[in-house]
């Protein structure tokens, strides 16, 4: 009677553990939808009258009519050419403020590529009027 | 003269470690990804000046077809129909949190309207904090 067996080696077998490793890779690259984290910040005013002190008459208004179309102050101007003289207005004062006023059509690239500009010079009153705020300060005879 | 017969060694391809690599690859992954709650692809605008936003923020998008995605940041986006409903689900995230921000994901190509109206239902309803998600623009070269 032959009671020795022969030993086999313990042995877990690990060979598809990386298949099914990198296939719960793929699936999740493939699923997934990133988030992009990171954009432009802008406060609304806040409901407090000492800021509505700011006359609307002394601000640069900018309006944008199309791509590439502007209008700074009731003249026509480029995206360069309003970059020159918005900084130059912020030279004289740095707290001058400024309002985008964008028309419906526009899309909306246009208007962020304004409003990056103005932060790029380092504007610190950026106003972004909404259409019924337009429509009542408009009876005030502030826009064209 | 007796030849030494070689024992035959059977070819193996070492795949122990491919596991532990793919599980360390899935773990890299699940760490560095962050999930957006509103799966809306749109083409985001492009921008110099970008600073993080709150990951945590509520998120109006608005795709390239002018469909309204809203999202308070936790749970995942629901379609809306008009941008009228849109003043109830800010007014509920407001009174939760006054101070959450709220992100703009809008595609680049879209009417300025549209983010209008969305501008104004957010301001209208006590939204403090406004982001406007953007990509990064790469500078142009030659300062031209």
């Amino acid at each position: 009677m032959n009671l020795r067996s022969r030993r086999s080696s313990a042995e877990v077998p690990t060979a598809s553990m990386a298949d099914i490793a990198f296939l719960l890779i793929i699936f999740f690259m493939l699923t997934a939808v990133y988030s992009t984290t990171r954009g432009m910040e802008f406060a609304f005013p806040k409901d407090d009258p000492q800021q509505l002190n700011v006359q609307p008459e002394e601000a640069i208004h900018i309006k944008i009519l199309g791509e590439g179309q502007f209008r700074v102050d009731r003249r026509s101007m480029a995206l360069d050419e309003m970059g020159e003289y918005v900084q130059s207005k912020m030279e004289q004062n740095p707290q001058k403020p400024v309002i985008i006023q964008t028309l419906p059509e526009v899309p909306y690239f246009v208007m962020i590529d304004v409003f990056d500009l103005l932060k790029q010079l380092q504007v610190k009153n950026v106003s972004v009027p909404t259409q019924s705020e337009i429509a009542r300060w408009k009876v005030f005879g502030i826009f064209e | 003269m007796k030849l030494y017969r070689e024992k035959a060694v059977r070819p193996t391809i070492p795949t122990a470690s491919m596991a532990d690599i793919a599980f360390l690859l899935i773990i890299f992954f699940m760490l560095t990804t962050s999930f957006s709650p509103v799966k809306t692809s749109v083409e985001l605008p492009e921008s110099l000046e970008r600073s993080e936003v709150d990951p945590n923020a509520a998120i109006v998008a608005i795709s390239a077809q002018h469909e309204l995605v809203f999202s308070d940041g936790e749970s995942p986006g629901v379609d809306l129909q008009t941008p009228d409903q849109l003043g109830s689900l800010i007014e509920q995230v407001v009174m939760r949190e006054p101070n959450k921000q709220f992100i703009i994901r809008a595609d680049r190509f879209v009417p300025y309207r549209n983010v209008d109206e969305v501008l104004e239902a957010l301001r209208s309803h006590g939204a403090r904090e406004i982001g406007l998600l953007t990509e990064q623009k790469t500078p142009r070269r030659g300062g031209r």
